[in-house]
């Protein structure tokens, strides 16, 4: 798929849902994450914030390096 | 002696658990059971210290107003583009960065996009919310792509 060079200017063009409904389906996507599922068939707009959105890929980033840990120990 | 930089992370940290705690016993109604409680209540702790660890790595910085990081729009790589491309899309970019936003989503554009600062210091700034700056964010971009559109002479979806 061809990328558009401005994304990292102006954002990915699709649906976003914004920092406070992406925050709400913060435990979800890291479930979906960690058992496997394809995310971004299921959380498209999530995946889209995600990527306008440095701070909640962080978080979610960190949330899953923390679940993972807690499951190995 | 004990490091001053580590007990200041060690104590940002135990107000964010406490933080996390008092939420997480808040939203406990509204547990619906979608994900593990683990999954659910750690976001809760993960936003908690991740928002405080950002503003106390910004919080010598100051976030102002500056024309000269327009400047260095047209410096910045973007490798898909060609080089003649490249600058005519830059050159109409900053211009409509001047133009066509808002004060406050110009601010909000050339800190968050350009200096790279996380929305959660900005909000902490500019006494507001995270999910309210994104938005800021948000409509300044879609400004920019429409304007961008129509220089082009097309419709874009934003």
């Amino acid at each position: 798929m061809k990328r558009d060079p401005l994304e990292g200017l102006l954002g990915h063009t699709g649906r976003d849902p914004g920092c406070d409904a992406a925050f709400e389906q913060f435990d979800r996507y890291c479930d979906a994450c960690l058992r496997g599922k394809d995310v971004e068939r299921e959380f498209p707009e999530f995946m889209n914030h995600l990527r306008n959105c440095p701070g909640c890929r962080e978080d979610a980033e960190g949330l899953l390096a923390a679940l993972r840990q807690l499951d190995e120990d | 002696m004990p490091d001053r930089g580590l007990e200041e992370v060690d104590d940002l940290c135990h107000q964010a658990a406490s933080d996390a705690a008092m939420a997480i016993l808040r939203k406990l109604p509204d547990l619906r059971g979608d994900s593990r409680f683990t999954t659910w209540a750690c976001k809760f702790v993960m936003f908690e210290i991740s928002t405080r660890l950002r503003r106390h790595a910004w919080r010598h910085r100051k976030i102002e107003p500056n024309e000269q990081v327009l400047d260095r729009l047209v410096d910045s790589a973007l490798p898909a583009l060609t080089r003649l491309e490249q600058t005519e899309t830059l050159h109409f970019l900053q211009r409509a960065i001047r133009d066509d936003l808002t004060d406050r989503q110009r601010l909000i554009f050339q800190a968050a996009v350009l200096d790279e600062v996380p929305i959660d210091v900005l909000a902490e700034r500019l006494d507001s919310t995270r999910g309210a700056i994104y938005k800021i964010l948000h409509d300044a971009r879609a400004r920019l792509r429409r304007a961008l559109a129509r220089n082009e002479g097309k419709e874009e979806r934003v």
